[in-house]
């Protein structure tokens, strides 16, 4: 059974989602990539080329996920929501939960080869390239949002803010919405 | 000087530590990684300051959520294949719950005038705080490149940018862009040690 459809606005003229492929994609992205946010670029890739996701819901479920409790990654568990409900939800959280076992692995054979230098520029590059990929998506969500002075002034101050790490991520997000609310 | 954590823990207790410290993680990586260090190394003497922060290094190149792969850890070291259960159960269920019925509130009021309202200033902001978290992944690196030498600054900075421009000008799959870049400073790396030219 289907659960109901949250979003009238939601892209969806691919068909609806395949929770099977949602799963294998996001299980993809999360394997393929380190911290919470590294999973961002290729979901976004791969959903929105499929319309199940628009670049909204990707904004909306990153602001979901950095004022509730827990790691930033369960930003992961709102998309799934947008896309398909509590199923949703947990088919993501299935997704993010299985790669980081393999750090058991990880722990095994770096023992092993922590002095290898090719086992350190790996782990460079995959960071280093996340950030790059992780940029233009940044870039793609801000032009949806729309480039005025406002929404361009709104993200230089909590990225200022954010930087000083004196202010809590919620404390932010609070203002900003006071600020979205007072100035419409 | 050993910690206490050679002995298994009961369940009960792993789980009920970890579910506060579900509870208690609002704002993201950081301040949970405080909590978790604090009730870790401090409180429950699981392991020594030494151990969890070799253990964090490690998460770093884990796959996947780096702070899942902290609690695999220690649930392993306090209790073994349950007490990696315990561990994940208690700190997921409280945020995963909230996250779900926080997502579902929002999905009620989101065409709300006031929600729309309220969003141009959300997510501007969330964008700004991404490039916050960016901005502390680069920074580190730099840094190492920098000390390294010209040649390392060079092919980091492709890396970096090149993995932009392979998504954004050519349009190439997001994992093409990560593995390209993670092979080539993995050869460069290890060509720079060949040479003999590791910095001191």
């Amino acid at each position: 059974m289907r659960s109901p459809r949250l979003d009238k606005n939601a892209a969806r003229d691919d068909g609806s989602v395949n929770p099977l492929t949602y799963f294998l994609l996001a299980l993809k992205a999360s394997l393929f990539s380190t911290g919470g946010f590294g999973n961002i670029p290729s979901l976004h890739d791969d959903l929105l080329s499929r319309h199940w996701a628009t670049e909204r819901n990707f904004a909306e479920a990153l602001a979901v996920g950095q004022i509730s409790p827990g790691p930033n990654g369960l930003w992961i568990i709102s998309l799934g929501y947008f896309l398909n409900g509590v199923p949703g939800a947990l088919l993501s959280l299935a997704a993010i939960m299985i790669p980081p076992f393999l750090i058991l692995g990880v722990e095994w054979l770096y023992h092993k080869t922590k002095h290898h230098p090719a086992v350190e520029g790996f782990v460079r590059g995959l960071a280093l390239s996340t950030v790059g990929v992780f940029a233009v998506v940044l870039h793609r969500l801000l032009s949806d949002i729309g480039f005025n002075p406002r929404t361009l002034l709104i993200c230089a101050a909590s990225l200022a803010i954010g930087l000083t790490k004196k202010v809590p991520v919620v404390a932010v997000l609070l203002a900003a919405a006071a600020v979205g609310l007072i100035f419409r | 000087m050993k910690s206490e954590g050679s002995q298994p823990r009961p369940l009960t207790r792993i789980f009920s530590v970890w579910f506060r410290l579900g509870i208690q993680s609002f704002g993201g990586g950081v301040a949970t990684l405080a909590l978790i260090r604090r009730a870790a190394v401090d409180n429950e003497r699981w392991v020594t300051d030494l151990e969890f922060t070799n253990y964090w290094a490690i998460c770093q190149i884990a796959p996947g959520i780096n702070l899942f792969a902290l609690t695999i850890l220690l649930g392993r070291k306090t209790g073994g294949a349950l007490g990696i259960f315990a561990a994940l159960a208690g700190l997921l269920f409280p945020s995963i719950t909230i996250t779900i019925l926080m997502t579902a509130a929002y999905a009620k009021i989101r065409h709300a005038p006031a929600t729309q309202a309220a969003l141009h200033g959300v997510l501007p902001a969330t964008i700004g705080l991404g490039l916050v978290a960016t901005i502390q992944i680069v920074r580190p690196l730099a840094v190492v490149a920098h000390k390294e030498g010209f040649d390392t600054l060079l092919i980091s900075a492709l890396a970096l940018v090149g993995s932009g421009a392979a998504i954004a000008i050519w349009h190439l799959p997001v994992i093409v862009a990560l593995i390209g870049s993670a092979v080539l400073c993995a050869l460069h790396a290890w060509i720079r040690t060949l040479r003999g030219t590791t910095a001191p």
